[in-house]
């Protein structure tokens, strides 16, 4: 019974059936009916994340560890947070000092890059686990940098440094160190595939191809310049770029930080925000570290493709000359 | 130019290593919960609230006694970050037994004088919010000394 009516919503799907299905596939898919299903009902509506290996829990972490090929890597807001205490044998890699270039607005360059590994401990073949404050911003910001340099064994710890330390986990101010390796220079960097600069952003917004600015709605519509909480980081106007549709990062998360569960997921970002597999899409906040969040869930949880994460954001957009903004709701 | 408990502070900072200054400022947040206001103490001004540039509600308690010297209390919110709570220790610490009046003519340079070029950044200007609360509550103090003296 149950696969008579996942066909048939499949059927309805591909404009085959004569009835719309009257809500959203909620329940599970029988054994042999995931082959004929997995065309439509996976891609929209799928009941497990694309990639489900790019996250692990705090068990998966106390087994592994000390697994040679595993490096853990905190990466936060509070400098000092990785000081007071973070995951026995982690690395602290911070997002300013360690990951961007200190006197151009970028990244390091690939040699640095390849420093910053060596004296990590991690080779290409390392599997990196990224936790940290504020939800996994800063973790998944330095996934995304990683990926950026083509590091391809990434992954994140779900619900990240407070769900560690809610659930009592042994933590140790003990600063890990691991032997030099010599990780090879990384022959480019893959700003091409997974960032969008702001004339590629303009782009996208004349294209009418999709735009989501994950900011909180006051930012969105221009009525304030910062999120709540955060000191003005030097923007002078507010709003959004036109054609952005808004959905604040902190909808894919649960209370505990955590992600939501894949079809959660596909129906803010299918449903809602009408993203569709293979189109291109950019993803911007204000400096670029909540929407490496919502990167990493369309590349990883929902499998999207193409998706671009334009890192200069409202800082740049809001203060750049002859940058269109719209303020509408 | 400074008050001494603070020059000392200062001069503690500049002189560490970048490692060290971390540790110390760590440190300094360990205690900040040690600035809290005490069974029975009682306080001329409470400013208690949560402001957009901080994460968590902060508390500022100011007694004034009776040689006009302040002495600070505070109260953290679990959110507040590190710095923040390292600056809560320092200043408590270094602005005590001075005049409302001085803590206000408190010039600010000396904030990174003590957490270094290597954490200050612009997402980082709490760093300065704990001093900004303090002289606030001072301000407070002393517009109403002097209304009283008019009065």
């Amino acid at each position: 019974m149950a696969e008579e009516r996942i066909w048939w919503r499949v059927i309805s799907k591909e404009g085959r059936g004569t009835k719309a299905p009257p809500t959203l596939p909620t329940f599970k898919l029988v054994a042999g009916a995931r082959l004929r299903m997995s065309f439509t009902i996976m891609t929209t509506f799928p009941t497990q994340y694309s990639h489900p290996e790019a996250l692990v829990d705090a068990d998966w972490i106390e087994q592994h560890r000390n697994d040679a090929d595993v490096r853990i890597i905190e990466s936060n807001e509070d400098i000092l947070l990785y000081d007071t205490g973070h995951i026995p044998g982690a690395v602290h890699i911070d997002w300013r000092s360690d990951l961007q270039d200190q006197v151009i607005r970028d990244y390091i360059a690939p040699d640095k890059f390849a420093e910053l590994c060596g004296r990590n401990g991690i080779t290409p073949d390392t599997t990196c686990v990224f936790y940290g404050d504020k939800a996994n911003w800063w973790a998944c910001y330095a996934l995304w940098a990683f990926r950026l340099f083509g590091h391809e064994k990434v992954k994140i710890l779900n619900g990240g440094r407070d769900k560690w330390k809610a659930e009592g986990r042994t933590m140790t101010r003990e600063v890990a160190k691991y032997p030099q390796t010599n990780y090879p220079v990384p022959k480019k960097r893959y700003d091409k595939e997974i960032r969008a600069f702001a004339d590629e952003a303009l782009a996208q917004s004349k294209a009418s191809k999709p735009l989501i600015d994950v900011r909180s709605p006051g930012e969105f519509k221009g009525e304030i310049t910062h999120m709540a909480e955060y000191p003005q980081e030097g923007v002078l106007r507010g709003g959004h770029i036109p054609g952005a549709k808004s959905m604040p990062w902190k909808t894919a998360t649960n209370d505990d930080s955590t992600f939501k569960p894949a079809g959660e997921l596909a129906k803010i970002y299918f449903e809602q925000c009408g993203l569709k597999p293979g189109t291109d899409t950019v993803v911007y906040c204000r400096i670029g570290e909540r929407s490496s969040h919502t990167w990493f869930v369309l590349t990883y949880l929902l499998g999207l493709e193409n998706v671009r994460n334009y890192d200069g954001s409202w800082t740049e957009w809001g203060n750049k000359v002859g940058a269109p903004i719209e303020k509408s709701a | 130019m400074y008050p001494p408990k603070l020059e000392k502070i200062i001069n503690l900072f500049e002189s560490l290593p970048e490692i060290e200054r971390r540790e110390t400022l760590v440190s300094y947040a360990d205690n900040a919960k040690k600035q809290e206001p005490r069974p029975g103490e009682k306080f001329v001004l409470e400013d208690v609230r949560k402001d957009e540039e901080c994460a968590d509600t902060v508390g500022v308690y100011l007694q004034v006694d009776d040689a006009g010297k302040a002495h600070f209390r505070m109260t953290l919110g679990p959110e507040v970050q590190t710095l923040t709570r390292a600056m809560t220790a320092i200043l408590c610490k270094g602005l005590d037994g001075r005049t409302p009046q001085e803590v206000l003519e408190l010039p600010s340079d000396f904030v990174t004088r003590i957490v270094g070029a290597e954490l200050v950044r612009v997402r980082s200007q709490t760093i300065y919010y704990v001093l900004t609360r303090i002289k606030g509550i001072c301000k407070v103090y002393f517009d109403r000394q002097r209304m009283a003296a008019v009065a």
